[in-house]
């Protein structure tokens, strides 16, 4: 088991302090704090090799639970274990063996060459020389770094950047990846390029990768399982298929009709989910796709016909709203 | 890391501090103007001695090469990291140096010695040409003793670090750590040798003085150079130099262990 978790609890003591010149005087007398409990007793397993997709809102634990995991933060009670260590403890062995690549702050030297930080790097997880041009070479071409590595990083565009970040976090060739939102900010193009690139990493190091992300195309092409969380505590564990399936029971038949018809002659093949013109979307159950749909197109005037299921961001949204 | 591994990092990171104090050439001007902030004393008291003829013993050339050997110490021995452990802490940019199996102690120090070795290649001929034509700086020591004078430079600037690492450790609990370190600097800008050389305090006043660490970044490589201490007496000021350095590491370590277990690694 690489990643165990077992009723990890982070709680934060935050300062109160209302607006204005008044408030912030009495804030030198008397200060008054409240407890967050930003993950609130969560638990699970990763595997090795596995990529998990770790979903939900603003606010909900992720960055905290990866922060726990990657040591930077000491939990307030329950139990972190990666690789057999405890994150926080710090131990050699341990930070040589896994990163965290975060979207909104990046390792790379500013005024430098990303080379330089890749050099301090190699130093730093004292990676022998033939082992690091390996891993060099192949993350130079995979990320297709060769024309970035001699331009200064204040420089580089924002998709360069985080090009580059992945590679400084990678050269050690860590066995444990949390990602947290590495793709955020970047263009569709760039996103594309991180996502191939997690994807070959794992495949080639068989590396444990932990993933969160606001895009949900990142978390469907990379994870077959997913950890959704809210308020603190987890809300679903498990394949993402089955989560659609259970919150999701239905299919979408999307139909270009040759002309109109009324909503009450399609009722039979399913519930009108929206209609623009004459192209219209039912609902239908998921265990009868087929049936509905051969019965659209014998009792419609069907130019077109195509089945979708919904879409993975509608699906959370309602697991968020079940409260 | 290992202590044994430090070393092994040391040149690579150091090729890498030079080469991001080198991208702010316009900075190592005004880092040679702090630098020679001392020269501003040395002005003062010419102008005391000029009309007294002597001041404590010190006569005009005694004060040239007093201030030239303090302006080039000081240079090699301040520490400016406590404003940026106190940002790294605050804005959660500790974060990314907590990752790597490298204490962030060193990524500090080594910042430092970057910047040292830029303004030193530009201080140090100038500071040697200024030597070789104005008679009045005189160091009358031999080789030996230079480099007694360059080791105790060393440990202070070893001192000044820890010191300003173990205050920015309370950066975990208050967020006017660096506000807290510069009143304490107030104190050891008098207590240092910078506004007057420590022989010329009253003599209680010296007595406390040397036993304070202040005296260790800048009075106490001065006076081992300028040839105003004997072996015993250079003795005692490493002594001084090493238990304070021993004692702030050790409040330096304790401090950031328990100051672990409240960073919130805010803003990522």
């Amino acid at each position: 088991m690489t990643v165990e978790v077992d009723g990890l609890v982070k709680h934060y003591r935050v300062q109160r302090r209302e607006p204005g010149f008044g408030a912030s005087l009495r804030g030198l007398f008397a200060r008054r704090y409240h407890t967050v409990p930003a993950v609130d007793g969560v638990s699970f397993r990763i595997d090795a090799g596995e990529i998990v997709g770790f979903l939900g809102p603003n606010g909900a634990g992720k960055t905290t639970t990866l922060k726990c995991l990657a040591g930077l933060l000491h939990p307030t009670a329950g139990r972190a274990r990666v690789l057999g260590f405890t994150p926080h403890e710090r131990e050699r062995a341990f930070l040589r063996q896994f990163t965290l690549v975060m979207g909104q702050r990046n390792q790379l030297l500013w005024d430098l060459p990303a080379m330089e930080t890749f050099l301090v790097n190699q130093a730093i997880y004292g990676v022998p020389e033939p082992q690091f041009r390996a891993a060099l070479d192949e993350l130079v071409a995979l990320l297709e770094l060769e024309p970035l590595l001699d331009k200064q990083v204040r420089q580089l565009s924002l998709g360069e950047r985080m090009r580059c970040e992945l590679a400084a976090s990678l050269l050690h060739q860590p066995r444990v990846l949390f990602l947290d939102e590495p793709t955020l900010g970047l263009d569709v193009t760039a996103q594309a390029t991180i996502r191939d690139f997690v994807r070959t990493y794992s495949a080639r190091q068989g590396a444990t990768v932990l993933l969160t992300s606001h895009y949900m195309a990142d978390v469907t092409a990379l994870a077959s399982r997913i950890l959704v969380i809210d308020g603190g505590t987890m809300r679903y564990d498990g394949d993402l298929r089955a989560l659609v399936e259970r919150h999701a029971p239905y299919r979408l038949l999307r139909l270009t009709l040759d002309c109109q018809v009324q909503p009450a002659d399609m009722a039979a093949v399913g519930d009108l989910e929206s209609a623009d013109g004459l192209a219209v979307t039912l609902r239908v159950p998921r265990a009868a796709t087929k049936e509905r749909a051969a019965l659209a197109l014998s009792s419609l005037p069907v130019a077109d016909v195509a089945i979708e299921d919904p879409s993975v961001e509608d699906i959370i949204r309602q697991v968020f709203t079940q409260r | 890391m290992t202590t044994r591994a430090v070393p092994r990092v040391y040149p690579a990171l150091l090729r890498a501090a030079w080469g991001s104090a080198v991208a702010y050439r316009g900075q190592v001007v005004l880092w040679l103007l702090t630098s020679l902030f001392p020269l501003i004393m040395m002005a003062v008291w010419l102008s005391v001695v000029e009309e007294a003829g002597t001041a404590g013993g010190f006569d005009g050339p005694d004060f040239v090469s007093y201030y030239v050997a303090a302006a080039v110490t000081n240079h090699f021995t301040v520490a400016w990291v406590s404003w940026q452990w106190d940002e790294d802490i605050r804005t959660g940019g500790l974060s990314v140096k907590l990752l790597k199996p490298l204490d962030p102690f060193h990524h500090h120090a080594i910042e430092q010695l970057g910047k040292k070795l830029l303004i030193g290649a530009v201080l140090l001929p100038a500071v040697a040409a200024a030597a070789a034509v104005v008679s009045s700086i005189r160091y009358p020591v031999g080789p030996g003793t230079a480099a007694v004078a360059a080791v105790a430079v060393v440990a202070g600037f070893g001192l000044n670090l820890v010191m300003a690492s173990a205050f920015s450790m309370l950066s975990f609990w208050s967020t006017q750590v660096h506000n807290l370190y510069q009143l304490w600097w107030g104190v050891g800008f008098f207590l240092s040798g910078w506004v007057a050389p420590l022989e010329l305090f009253p003599p209680t006043l010296r007595r406390v003085a040397v036993l304070l660490p202040f005296r260790s970044s800048l009075g106490f490589p001065v006076e081992i150079v300028t040839g105003r201490l004997d072996g015993r007496a250079i003795a005692a000021g490493f002594a001084v130099t090493g238990a304070w350095s021993a004692g702030f590491l050790f409040v330096y370590r304790v401090l950031w262990r328990r100051g672990l277990r409240r960073y919130e690694a805010v803003g990522a």
